[in-house]
């Protein structure tokens, strides 16, 4: 099976039962996709699976072929910081972290989609996305920052 | 929280005392070790540039990368995977299992089931106490192979008579749910001041109500987990934990072995909210197995397990009587509650509030707590206080509503100034500045005006209904909190300055995402006069670092911060001994700023690397240690919070518009930090006021809502505008950096002002959460009659 993962290339032979999840973190190498529910209720796995949100955790590996994925480690390019990675830490968007790297993807998708989204449809866009530590407010800010391209908050300390 | 008493000049000279610990609502006297110096408390006035400032979460980069690694991700070379298999029954025994066809299973190399754990970990006895216990487990080379091999696994039960609630296990006939009885030794427990009587007959105005709050589940996003490999007879564990010491301590008497032999490490985790403070089966099993088959092992729970069997908030019901003069001065507090634990936990009952919040000479409780067949118990932030407050709170509202006074006022008129449940002064209270502040940005004086306003579809944008139905009312409340967060000792750390002047902050606490990285950061920072960028926190590792105790009851600034401070202060102190022959000057005639020392009143400096440079292989480490607290004062944190609500008479929902919080914890190290904490805790708050309740099936013992999909967390869509905020100063009794803790208290004050905001639109009491359609619809119903 080929698939196009952040850009890479990869001929893989899933596993019968595998997870994208599990491909992506065991076997690609590629951990920040996160296991939180193994049932698509909480979006810590969600990816972009040609250009769709997606619940890795609830996809087939197998349905994968010829797919393309964007995972969390695909949003920075050659080293340098995303806008919404840079509002996320401007913005103090991730408390623990552990559901950030499903909220900055569904967050990527959103933007894609609609470029000024207002407070509303970023509520309703970012709704299954969970988040235990309550960071929700700093992400409706950060992701309303990050369209406008506002970054003056931003330190240019956490740049990479 | 914690608390210390008795530090004293008879002390001075000694290096060990003994002082009282109090850490949520458990007394227990300790030794602690004495540090060899204290740095005078940065006052309210202090000049300080780090402390204080709203730089970003120091690990926020590896966060928004993905490079954060948490124990869930956790992949060692060879490395299996553990699966819990889980009672399908409440009580009984295991009457027969057979491992053959599981063990047949391509890829499962292992099986663990009755008998088969050592009896310290008490796992896989044979004899089930609630639906959802460990009874087995599946080592396999694949997750998919491990569950595979859980269908695989024949196991048969013998169902026992069970009782799964108070009522069914203080029955004359139940079943016994411990050996030792369904009741908690002690229990009642009944704690009191004054003359309940007098109190009462002094009453202008009595009411009595009843209020029940519901099982909260912590409902992390990363379930509990760990990861086991051995070398030789030593054992690593990465584990997602509040407290790696208290793994490691649990671990090492479990198996048998030497403390020096178990490593605990915990980067980075997935929320815990109290319900990681130790060991579980988890970390057990993935041991074990470890040991057993010499690869890496692990065990990461499912979100079924972690939503029926990783603790929880206990359920309260809560019979309040309260007592008070027309003008509104309580002259009396009565409280009456049942609190069923689970099959363990302990006496974090919903009382202390009772004692604490309020200036009434007259005030008696009593808890009675059951062993009942679920799940056990675990603290869940600000145990007891949240579960208290929802009783307390509302009964001052519906008192409030009784004597025809505003509920505000009624608060302040009973603000006391002293702990009259421990007879002493608080370290600070600005208490009724949380009033004052919070009321003033809520717009408390205009609420009838908005209410006026927001049936008028011409009104302003900021008061205009979100829906234009005309079923909906609008509807305000409030509640107030108190939090005992003095934090204490014993907590260690260290300030190396290495030789290219970089500083690394070592203490063996934990970061929840509460930001404990950053505040220590910030601290050392400050005391050392260096740039915060030159500064790094090194955290959670058993092997080495310093002891730091759990990450719970609000504790690590207040803790860890203090002994972060002095480990700055006397690794500045060495690097200026070293640095003064260099100046050819005293130490005491140079200061440190931004990483720099300078000659003062002269132009003469140096870059503290160019000091270390200097110094060759020679490492400056300060240390560090926490102090016991001052004598005979209660710390704490206080707060109050205002919520505006619609609710739809027709269809029962509730949407929150507005929460207005304002706290007072002290010194605030980093404001952004905290109020991102303050915010979360009121997210989690209005969960436990509208959503989240476990429930289990009445004939089987068995969870009906395991999962994210029936259990419901507050989600994006649901939160209202929140403007939280601190009002108060650097509390310079409490510790000598003024920070009090703060991330347990805005969960404590939520769900009451919401359930006073829904009773003001609806015009009809909420005795019980969480605020479903269907009670929202009941109360109505009932006031109908």
């Amino acid at each position: 099976m080929r698939l196009t993962v952040n850009g890479r290339d990869h001929e893989i032979a899933p596993a019968p039962g595998e997870r994208l999840l599990t491909l992506l973190n065991d076997r690609l190498h590629l951990p920040g996709t996160k296991f939180g529910c193994g049932h698509g209720e909480c979006g810590a796995c969600t990816v972009l699976l040609n250009n769709r949100l997606a619940y890795s955790c609830i996809v087939l590996a197998e349905a994968c072929d010829s797919a393309t994925v964007t995972t969390i480690e695909g949003l920075a390019s050659a080293g340098k910081l995303a806008p919404l990675q840079r509002a996320f830490i401007a913005h103090d968007a991730a408390q623990c972290g552990y559901c950030t790297p499903g909220q900055l993807v569904a967050a990527t998708h959103l933007l894609a989609r609609n470029a000024a989204p207002d407070e509303a449809e970023i509520r309703e866009a970012m709704s299954g996305n969970l988040c235990r530590c309550g960071t929700y407010p700093k992400i409706v800010t950060a992701i309303a920052a990050a369209s406008r391209g506002d970054f003056k908050n931003m330190s240019s300390e956490t740049d990479e | 929280m914690a608390r210390q008493s008795k530090r004293s000049t008879a002390r001075r000279g000694r290096t060990f005392v003994e002082t009282v610990v109090e850490v949520e609502g458990r007394t227990e006297k300790r030794v602690v070790e004495l540090p060899a110096f204290e740095p005078a408390a940065w006052k309210a006035d202090t000049a300080l540039e780090i402390v204080g400032a709203r730089v970003p979460r120091m690990d926020a980069h590896e966060k928004v990368t993905g490079r954060a690694r948490y124990t869930a991700d956790i992949a060692l070379p060879g490395m299996l995977h553990a699966l819990i298999l889980r009672s399908p029954v409440a009580k009984g025994n295991v009457r027969s299992f057979d491992a053959t066809a599981a063990r047949a299973v391509p890829g499962v190399l292992d099986v663990l089931a009755t008998g088969d754990a050592p009896p310290d970990t008490r796992l896989f006895t044979g004899k089930i106490s609630y639906a959802g216990q460990p009874v087995g487990v599946i080592c396999a080379e694949t997750f998919e192979a491990a569950a595979a091999g859980a269908r695989a696994m024949a196991m048969t039960f013998d169902a026992a008579p069970f009782a799964a609630t108070f009522e069914a296990a203080v029955a004359p006939d139940a079943p016994l749910v411990r050996s030792q009885g369904n009741l908690m030794a002690d229990s009642p427990m009944i704690e009191g001041r004054g003359d309940i009587e007098a109190g009462l007959r002094a009453a202008d105005v009595t009411i009595t109500r009843e209020y029940r709050t519901p099982v909260q589940l912590h409902s992390a996003i990363e379930p509990h987990g760990a990861v086991a490999e051995w070398n030789a007879d030593r054992v690593t564990i990465w584990e997602s934990t509040q407290g790696i010491f208290r793994v490691r301590e649990q671990v090492a008497a479990a198996l048998g072995i030497s403390q020096s032999n178990v490593r605990v490490i915990k980067h980075y985790m997935g929320g815990g909210f109290g319900a990681k403070n130790g060991a579980g089966a988890h970390t057990y099993i993935a041991a074990l197995f470890a040991r057993r088959t010499g690869r890496p092992v692990r065990c990461v729970l499912s979100r079924r397990a972690e939503q029926s069997d990783s603790g929880n908030r206990p359920a309260t019901i809560q019979r309040v009587t309260l007592g008070a003069k027309k003008n509104g001065t309580l002259t009396a507090i009565v409280l009456s509650a049942d609190i069923p634990l689970g099959v363990s936990g302990w006496e974090g009952g919903p009382a202390q509030i009772y004692h604490e919040l309020y200036a009434c000479p007259n005030v008696r409780t009593e808890e009675t707590f059951a062993w009942v067949n679920s799940s056990g118990m675990q603290a869940f932030r600000a145990p007891g206080y949240a579960e208290g407050a929802f009783g307390l709170e509302s009964a001052m509202n519906a008192l409030a509503r009784e004597l025809g006074m505003d509920p505000l006022a009624l608060r302040r008129r009973n603000f006391t100034r002293i702990d009259l449940r421990r007879s002493q002064k608080y370290s600070g209270n600005a208490l009724r500045e949380c009033y004052d502040e919070g009321a003033r940005k809520f717009g408390w004086a205009s609420r009838e005006e908005r209410r006026q306003a927001s049936a008028n579809p011409a009104a302003p944008a900021s008061v205009v209904p979100s829906s234009s139905v005309a079923s909906v009312r609008r509807g305000f409340g409030m509640a107030a909190q108190l939090w005992p967060t003095g934090g204490g000792p014993p907590s260690y750390a260290q300030v190396r300055i290495n030789n290219d002047a970089s500083i690394d902050v070592l203490a063996g606490t934990q970061d929840l995402g509460t930001g404990a990285r950053t505040v220590l950061a910030q601290i050392a920072a400050e005391a050392l006069g260096a740039k915060l960028s030159d500064v790094r926190s090194i955290i959670g590792d058993t092997e080495t670092l310093p002891y730091a105790g759990n990450s719970w009851g609000s504790m690590t600034t207040p803790s860890v911060g203090p002994a972060a401070r002095m480990a700055a202060e006397d690794a500045r102190r060495l690097l200026l001994e070293a640095a003064a022959p260099m100046f050819d000057v005293q130490p005491g005639d140079l200061e440190t700023k931004d990483s720099r020392i300078v000659v003062r009143d002269t132009d003469r400096s140096m870059t503290f690397a160019e000091v270390t440079k200097s110094l060759g292989d020679v490492m400056i480490v300060g240390r560090g240690s926490r102090g016991p607290n001052p004598d005979d004062v209660t710390i704490a944190t206080f707060g109050a919070q205002f919520a505006e609500v619609e609710v739809d008479v027709e269809t029962g929902i509730v949407r929150v518009l507005r929460i207005v919080a304002a706290h007072d914890a002290g010194r605030i190290i980093n404001p952004t930090l905290a109020e991102s904490q303050l915010e979360g805790g009121i997210i989690q708050g209005l969960g436990y006021a509208l959503f989240e309740e476990r429930i289990l099936d009445r004939a089987t013992g068995v969870q009906l809502n395991a999962d994210l999909h029936d259990y419901r967390i507050p989600t994006m869509a649901d939160i209202p505008a929140i403007d939280a905020f601190f009002v108060g100063t650097a509390d310079t009794v409490a510790n000598h950096t003024g920070a009090r803790g703060l991330a347990e208290p805005p969960i404590i004050p939520t769900a009451p002002a919401i359930a006073a905001a829904v009773a003001d639109a609806i015009g009809a009491e909420m005795t019980q959460i969480p605020l479903t359609p269907w009670r929202v619809l009941g109360a109505l119903e009932n006031q109908r009659g």
